[in-house]
This record gives structure tokens, C-alpha cells and sequence, in this order.
């Protein structure tokens, strides 16, 4: 099995600035982690690759900070590293993402699986990992709670729906997006962490995973982000309760029944 | 589809909504999206097509034109019964292909979050997901997307000028639906899938229903939602308690979940699950605007917490000052006298 | 623990370097430092587990990674309940291969990253909700019959009755001394507490830190950020104020103070 996670760099607070040209997050001087998501996707990969055997890769686009997140990975047990970086991939949307991640791994070559986390907490899009299968030609499958069984180049996955679950079963090569349900993600151990901080990470550009300039970066990106702005105000000044807690709770309840709530 | 010229642009029109299905049956979040795509297709003077793709569907689509479509494409199918993502995008992307629809409207479920990045891809076009806000700009009639970014800290709103048709999912919950017109009547148009040996390397084995694998706060009318101010998996216990005196489901903030105390099922705010409730009582929640997103449009907002400054205590339509393990015993003991 | 109190043994806090450290290899090496310097004084280390639920590295390893030598007395390791069952007993084996008997037992506090036990891997599913220090205490001394001495923590500033109740369920549950919240002077809980369990050994902490209103979550009530705070002498007065108690040290500065309480416990 060759199984290829797909990771991202994510401000660590929710303290927005916004760079007024691009309309885009200024990242720099924000502490970054590894989005939490894709945490389980490592950690579904390399649990997949301990019962089956192969290798499990880690691949990120981003700038070359964002090599720490692939360190990470490393440490929380994935075989390899790559990561996509180069000023012509910058102000890349999602769709331009996804077409980036999916010539790289196509460079990597002969992969069954690839797997991502179900989002990113800084766009909450969720579209980068239908967006490498479709760019691929891949089958995919979203909101993956369960990996029920691997055999002979197919796997079966439980994916959530809103009124419970299906069980659906995919040839390689597949994508799959996986919710925190999975797994349990391991804490690494300094061992793991001490050899992580050592390891050589390949950087790669456009060229050397033969993308298209033209679909890559803002310009590859057909979306635009025209405006910022915070979000909508208060709708109304609260009624303000305050004595003792049966004075407080006395009052709400007569609230309460006047609007006939109650 | 990228635009080279003005021609090409008027080569697209009409407002679509992709219908949602769950288990073969249409969901309300379809009306909600129709209701959003009538105000646009107004604005553009243009008609709203809902397609509208399943397994012994035909004869659902009817209410759609109540709700305010002009035309429904119904493509009926027994392979389209469970959800085989290929498929469905396949069969869109034909259609889009076919039709040349200006704007296409997606319900941000399970369903359609792998849907419209699949077909975003394929008809080469822009997506932007969970909008909270659509619009047309009156100079060029773009359709410009409102939607929180950044854990909710920022509005950012989006636009895709150069590409056709502009795609956007919508969260349930978040637009309203119209006023059904029961008098309102429209075309309906039958298409076919194409794509027939996808199911060999895909197959839906089984589908379970089950209320365990979610809290469907969305039912409930009362909601007792939770922050760090609960401090513990206790202070849980107690807000389940209250729950069970009124009638009403247990949420949380991500800061309760985020530390352990009660399961993500139960989140409220834009990385869990969006309400609409009539009564929201937030205890301890001080009111990050990722968890605003998610429940500032209850018809009813009670906070309790000590301090009397938070988001939430601002938003709220009653802010009680006090401690929430003082106070929510007392109102169970009110509540008891009645 | 008694001994500890009589002969007067401070027990130092220690926080392993966090898992996301930029320089974990000069973190390592302060650890270290701290560590030995302790176990020179003859006084008590006491480390961490993922204080303040952030991610960080294990006190277990960093004994056995840094090759730092254990003398039985003299360490203490805290243990929550924000593991999974197999890093768990990881921990314990660790702890008891390398001879350490005294643990901290708390609930402690959580983040997203952490995982957490759950009632059905103590043996617990039914009856309790969540797993806190009870079932960790109950279940360590099943599996570990014997095997360590085990502390409890103790709040001074949650509502008393609630919190005499868990700590007698946490003495029940196998716990045999006492650490309290920090306290900065004469507190009618600690003197209740006292009164209650004058057989238990009990550790108040002092705060070692100038930064008083850090406390301020702790003791539920706004501590001004500007107010003047002076540890050394609050450290004094708390020792002449609980003769009969030990005395936990958070955020004592290697640097600047640990020369300075060498003469002060007489």
C-alpha cells in the first residue's frame, strides 16, 4: 500500500489580519500548527500501513514554514515528507490547491490511497479532498468515520451522513476524507519528535510536479476574495437580569411566561 | 467554464439549486435554497431551475414550485438510490454542460459538501462553501458570497467573475424558505445518467439510520448549550439535567468539547452544527464568533454568566448575571412550582 | 509522605518541554538541570502531565530519554486522566520499572489533542459519565496493587461541601496525601481541612510566581494585573502559618529564587 495524507498549516489563534491587497490572511507572525484534522488522517494512514504493510507519505503546500507541520507528521509516524512551495503556488484557492496536491501525487506515483482530514479549521471549506479526486479521476469518499475493511485494491469506509451512516466500498485508487470519529491520534514520543527534527524534506516547485502555471496560485484560482469585513453586529441590547439566583431565576421564569415560552 | 469574452457571459443564465435527498426523500434545506435562489433570479431576471437527482423521486418534486422554482430536471434513477458522488457530479456536470446555468446552489450537507468541489473541478468553475450571505453586484450582476472565515472572526465575501457557472453551498438552517404558493406551477424536464460502469469500482453496501451517531440538535425547540464556564463533564450533567426538566437537547461551545467534556455531536457554531431553535439558553459561553455563527439566529437567546460583558451576553435577549451553578438550580426549582 | 514534612523536603515543581518547543534540545537540557539540581538538594521533583492541557513531553521519558537518575523519594509524577489506556500503562510500567512510587492523581485538564480514558477502560462504563481522579486512583491500585503512594489535589476555592465530598471519595478511592490549590495566606478550608484529616499528610502550595493574578481562574475572583506580590515572604508566612503541612512549589525560578529557600523551611 502506498498511502499518500494530505496536510495543512493552519493559524494556531483566531486572531484575524487580513493583508488589504490579497484580501487573503496575513500568516506571518501568527503561530501555525498542523491543522487538527488532518491529525486523524495521519494517524489513520499510518495505522493502515502498520496492519498492511507499505508507506505512508505526507505532502503539504504552503510556504516553507510549513515544514514544520510535515515534522510533525513525521513524528506522529509517516514514513516521508514532501512539501509543494514556491511563490508561484501563493493565493492559491481551493480549486488551484487541489490541482497542485494532485500533480504531486501523481509525481509520486502508484499511490492506492490518499487521505485527508475532513477540513481545515482556517477555511472550513472541506473542498480540497473531493477537489485531488477530481482533479485525479479518483473515486472518493467524504466524512469517513470508520475504515471497515482493505482487501484485494478495495477498501470499505462507513461515511457519516445527517441521519446516520452508509457502508461504501471503493477500488483503488481512492480518495478519503475522515472525520475525528476515526481514530484516537497518538501523542509522540521525544524519541519520535528528536528524529523528526532531523529529517531531510524535499521541497518541490511547479515544475518538478509538472503543473500547468496557469492553474496554480491566485491566477489558476477562479474564485476571489473582494472583501473583508467583521462580522455583523449585536441585533439588540440585552434585558439584564442580576440579584441573587433565586431573584434571577424567579425573573426569567416570569419572562419566560410572558412570552409564552413556557 | 473560463469566460474569454462579454459574449460568453451572456451565454449563461437562470439560478440553480441541486435538490437534497436524504434516503430518497427531499429535505427542507432544498426550499431554503430555492427561497435564496428566487431573491437572486429576481435580481437577474431570471428563472430558478431546481435539478432534482434520485431513486422514485418524480413524484416529490411538485412542492419545489410552490416554493418558488420555475423548472425542475428530475433525473430518476434506481442507481442514484444511495450516494455514489461520481455519479451524481457526472450527471451535473453534463447538465451544466447542456444548460449553461449562471449560478448553482448546493445545500452544504454531508452530501453536497462532496458534491460541488467534485463538479467545481470538472466544469472548471469557482465553489465557495458555506455562504451566509448571497448577493448580486448591481455594476456587473456577479454573484458575490458572503461566508465567515477564520473560525468565524471575518466576513469574507468572494466572487468568481471570470468563470461560469459561480457555485456556492449553503448551509441548512441559514437561509429561509418562502411562503409556499400552493397556486405556482412549472415545467418539469427528464434527463438520464450516462455514466453506467461507475458502479463497478463503487458501491454502497448498506446504509444505517441511526440517532446515536448524532445529536440532531436541529429538532429540538429547546436547546441548553454549554462553554468553559461548565468547567467540568459535571457542569454537563447538570445542563443534561436542566434539558430534561424543559423538554430540550444538550449543545456545547468547542472549548467544552475541545477539552472533553461532552462529545463533538453536541457542538453548536460553525464547525458543528448550525440551530435555528426557538429558545437558545447558553450557559458559561462566553461567545467566540465561531460558535455565534452557529445559533444567532434562535428566535430566543437566554446567557448566563458571571461576567456580564461577553459576546454572548451582548447578543443575548436575556443576559442573566450570576453563577450558572446557582442559578440553573434555582430555575429548575421555579420551573417545578408550575 | 509524613517524612517529607519532617525533614523538611520542598517539592519542586518541573515542566517537561512542550511537544511543539522550537528549541526542544535546549529545553531538554534545562530539564535536566532543574531535575539534578533538585535531587542535590535533597528535595522532591515533582513533574507535570500536559499542565494545563498543553501538549507536552512525559516526565516517564524524559527520565528515561535523558538518562536522569531516579531516587525513589525524591520524584513525583503527576498522572491525569487525559490518555489513552495503552500511554497509561506505558507510564505506570515506566514508573515502576524505574522505582518512582509517588504519583499525583487528578482529573486534569484537557485540549482538543489530548485523548481521554474512558469509564469502559477502568472498568467503570455505567457508572460514571467521565472518567475523573476516582476512577483513575481505584483503577491504578487494581492493576498496581501496592505498587505507589498516591496523592490527591485539593480546592480551597470550589464550593466546600462538593469538595470535602470528592475528596473523601478520593481517599476511599486508595489516595493517601493531600496537595492543595495555592494559597497566598490563612485559609479557613485548609484549617477545616486540617481539623477534618489530622493523620493526612498534606502539601499546600505556595505560588511562586510575582505574577499574582495569574491566580486569579484558581481562586475565582479578579486578582488586579498590577498587584504587588512578594513569593519569598508569602512562603515564609505560610510555613509559620501551617507549621504541620509540606510545601508544593509552582513556578519557582531556578534562577532567581531557588538559592533563596534553602534557609527559609526551619
Amino acid at each position: 500500500m502506498k498511502i499518500v495524507v494530505c496536510i495543512k498549516q493552519v493559524p494556531a489563534t483566531n486572531e484575524a489580519k487580513i493583508d488589504p491587497e490579497t484580501k487573503r490572511i496575513i500568516r506571518e507572525g501568527l503561530n501555525s500548527i498542523l491543522n487538527p484534522f488532518d491529525t486523524y488522517a495521519i494517524e489513520e494512514g499510518v495505522r493502515i500501513r502498520e496492519k498492511f504493510g507499505g508507506e505512508v507519505i505526507a505532502i503539504s503546500m504552503g510556504p516553507e514554514k510549513a515544514i514544520e507541520v510535515l515534522r510533525e507528521a513525521l513524528s506522529l509516524g509517516v514514513d516521508k515528507a514532501i512539501l509543494l512551495s514556491d511563490k508561484e503556488f501563493a493565493g492559491s484557492d481551493t480549486w488551484a490547491t487541489s490541482y497542485a496536491l494532485a500533480k504531486a501525487i501523481e509525481k509520486i506515483g502508484d499511490v492506492d490511497l490518499v487521505i485527508c482530514g475532513k477540513q481545515a479549521i482556517d477555511g472550513d471549506t472541506a473542498q480540497v479532498g473531493p477537489g485531488i479526486a477530481a482533479h485525479l479521476g479518483w473515486v472518493q469518499a467524504t466524512y469517513v468515520m470508520k475504515v471497515e475493511d482493505i482487501q484485494d485494491g478495495s477498501i470499505k469506509v462507513r461515511r457519516m451522513r445527517e441521519d446516520g451512516y452508509d457502508i461504501c466500498e471503493m477500488n483503488f485508487p481512492a480518495v478519503i476524507t475522515v472525520l475525528k470519529d476515526i481514530n484516537t491520534p497518538r501523542i509522540p514520543s521525544l524519541k519520535r519528535r528528536l528524529a523528526a527534527r532531523q529529517a531531510q524534506i524535499p521541497v518541490w516547485k511547479p515544475a518538478d510536479i509538472g503543473a500547468d502555471t496557469d492553474k496554480i496560485g491566485l491566477d489558476g484560482s477562479p474564485t476571489r476574495v473582494v472583501k473583508t469585513a467583521p462580522p455583523p453586529a449585536k441585533k439588540n441590547v440585552a434585558k439584564r437580569i442580576e440579584g441573587t439566583p433565586k431573584e434571577c431565576a424567579e425573573a426569567l421564569v416570569r419572562e419566560l411566561r410572558m412570552r409564552s415560552i413556557i | 467554464m473560463i469566460l474569454t469574452s462579454v459574449t460568453d457571459r451572456s451565454k449563461y443564465s437562470n439560478v440553480w439549486v441541486v435538490a437534497e435527498f436524504l434516503s430518497d426523500k427531499i429535505q427542507p434545506v432544498t426550499y431554503e435554497l430555492v427561497g435564496a435562489a428566487r431573491k437572486l433570479a429576481d435580481k437577474r431576471s431570471s428563472k430558478v431551475w431546481v435539478v432534482a437527482m434520485g431513486s422514485g423521486i418524480s413524484q416529490q418534486v411538485g412542492s419545489l414550485f410552490a416554493y418558488g422554482a420555475d423548472k425542475v430536471i428530475v433525473v430518476d434513477d434506481s442507481r442514484l438510490s444511495g450516494f455514489i458522488d461520481e455519479l451524481e457530479a457526472d450527471v451535473l456536470a453534463r447538465l451544466i454542460g447542456k444548460y449553461n446555468p449562471e449560478i448553482v446552489l448546493y445545500a452544504a450537507t454531508a452530501r453536497g459538501r462532496a458534491l460541488a468541489p467534485r463538479v467545481a473541478v470538472i466544469t472548471n468553475c469557482g465553489l465557495t462553501a458555506d455562504c451566509t450571505g448571497l448577493d448580486i453586484d448591481p455594476e456587473n450582476g456577479d454573484l458575490l458570497q458572503t461566508r465567515p472565515a477564520f473560525g468565524g472572526n471575518i466576513m469574507a465575501t468572494i466572487r468568481s467573475s471570470n468563470h461560469r457557472p459561480q457555485m456556492a453551498t449553503v448551509r441548512p438552517r441559514v437561509m429561509r424558505a418562502l411562503e409556499p404558493d400552493p397556486d405556482r406551477t412549472g415545467e418539469v424536464i427528464h434527463e438520464t445518467v450516462e455514466m453506467s460502469d461507475m458502479l463497478k469500482i463503487k458501491r454502497i453496501i448498506d446504509v444505517f439510520h441511526s440517532d446515536e451517531t448524532t445529536v440532531n440538535l436541529g429538532d429540538a425547540e429547546i436547546i441548553i448549550s454549554g462553554g468553559r464556564g461548565m468547567k467540568g463533564p459535571e457542569g454537563f450533567e447538570l445542563l443534561r439535567k436542566f434539558a430534561a426538566k424543559v423538554g430540550g437537547a444538550v449543545g456545547a461551545s468547542r472549548a467544552a468539547v475541545d477539552a472533553g467534556w461532552i462529545p463533538y455531536s453536541h457542538q453548536v457554531g460553525q464547525t458543528g452544527q448550525t440551530v435555528q431553535t426557538k429558545v437558545y439558553i447558553a450557559c458559561g459561553i462566553s461567545g467566540q464568533i465561531q460558535h455565534l455563527v452557529g445559533m444567532q439566529s434562535c428566535d430566543f437567546i437566554i446567557a448566563i454568566d458571571k461576567n456580564p460583558d461577553t459576546p454572548m451576553m451582548q447578543l443575548a435577549d436575556i443576559a442573566i448575571v450570576g453563577d450558572v451553578f446557582e442559578i440553573i438550580p434555582e430555575i429548575m426549582n421555579e420551573l417545578s412550582k408550575m | 509522605m509524613l517524612h517529607h514534612i519532617k525533614n523538611k523536603v520542598y517539592h519542586i515543581e518541573i515542566l517537561p518541554p512542550k511537544q511543539d518547543s522550537q528549541k526542544l534540545e535546549a529545553d531538554l537540557e534545562l530539564f535536566a538541570q532543574k531535575y539534578n539540581r533538585v535531587m542535590e538538594s535533597g528535595y522532591c521533583a515533582c513533574i507535570t502531565d500536559n499542565a494545563m492541557g498543553h501538549l507536552s513531553f512525559q516526565g516517564t521519558e524524559m527520565i528515561e530519554e535523558l538518562g536522569l537518575e531516579v531516587r525513589p523519594e525524591q520524584v513525583m509524577i503527576h498522572l491525569n486522566t487525559f490518555h489513552t489506556l495503552e500511554d497509561l500503562h506505558n507510564i505506570l510500567d515506566t514508573c515502576k520499572s524505574k522505582g518512582i512510587k509517588y504519583l499525583l492523581v487528578v482529573s486534569g485538564d484537557g485540549s482538543e489533542r489530548l485523548p481521554k480514558l474512558q469509564p469502559s477502560d477502568v472498568g467503570a462504563e455505567g457508572k460514571v459519565e467521565s472518567v475523573t481522579s476516582v476512577e483513575l486512583l481505584k483503577y491504578i491500585e487494581s492493576k498496581y496493587p501496592g505498587t505507589f503512594t498516591m496523592g490527591v489535589a485539593f480546592n480551597p476555592y470550589e464550593p466546600p461541601e462538593h469538595e470535602f465530598e470528592k475528596l473523601k471519595r478520593k481517599l476511599d478511592a486508595g489516595a493517601s496525601f493531600i496537595i492543595t490549590q495555592p494559597i497566598i495566606e490563612k485559609n479557613k478550608i485548609v484549617d477545616e481541612l486540617l481539623e477534618k484529616y489530622p493523620d493526612i499528610p498534606v502539601i499546600v502550595e505556595a505560588w511562586m510566581s510575582r505574577k499574582l493574578h495569574l491566580l486569579s481562574e484558581a481562586v475565582g475572583y479578579e486578582i488586579p494585573e498590577n498587584t504587588q506580590y512578594d513569593p519569598i515572604e508569602t512562603l515564609k508566612s505560610i510555613h509559620k502559618l501551617y507549621p504541620q503541612c509540606g510545601v508544593y512549589l509552582a513556578l519557582l525560578g531556578f534562577k532567581t529564587q531557588y538559592h533563596l529557600i534553602k534557609d527559609i523551611w526551619v
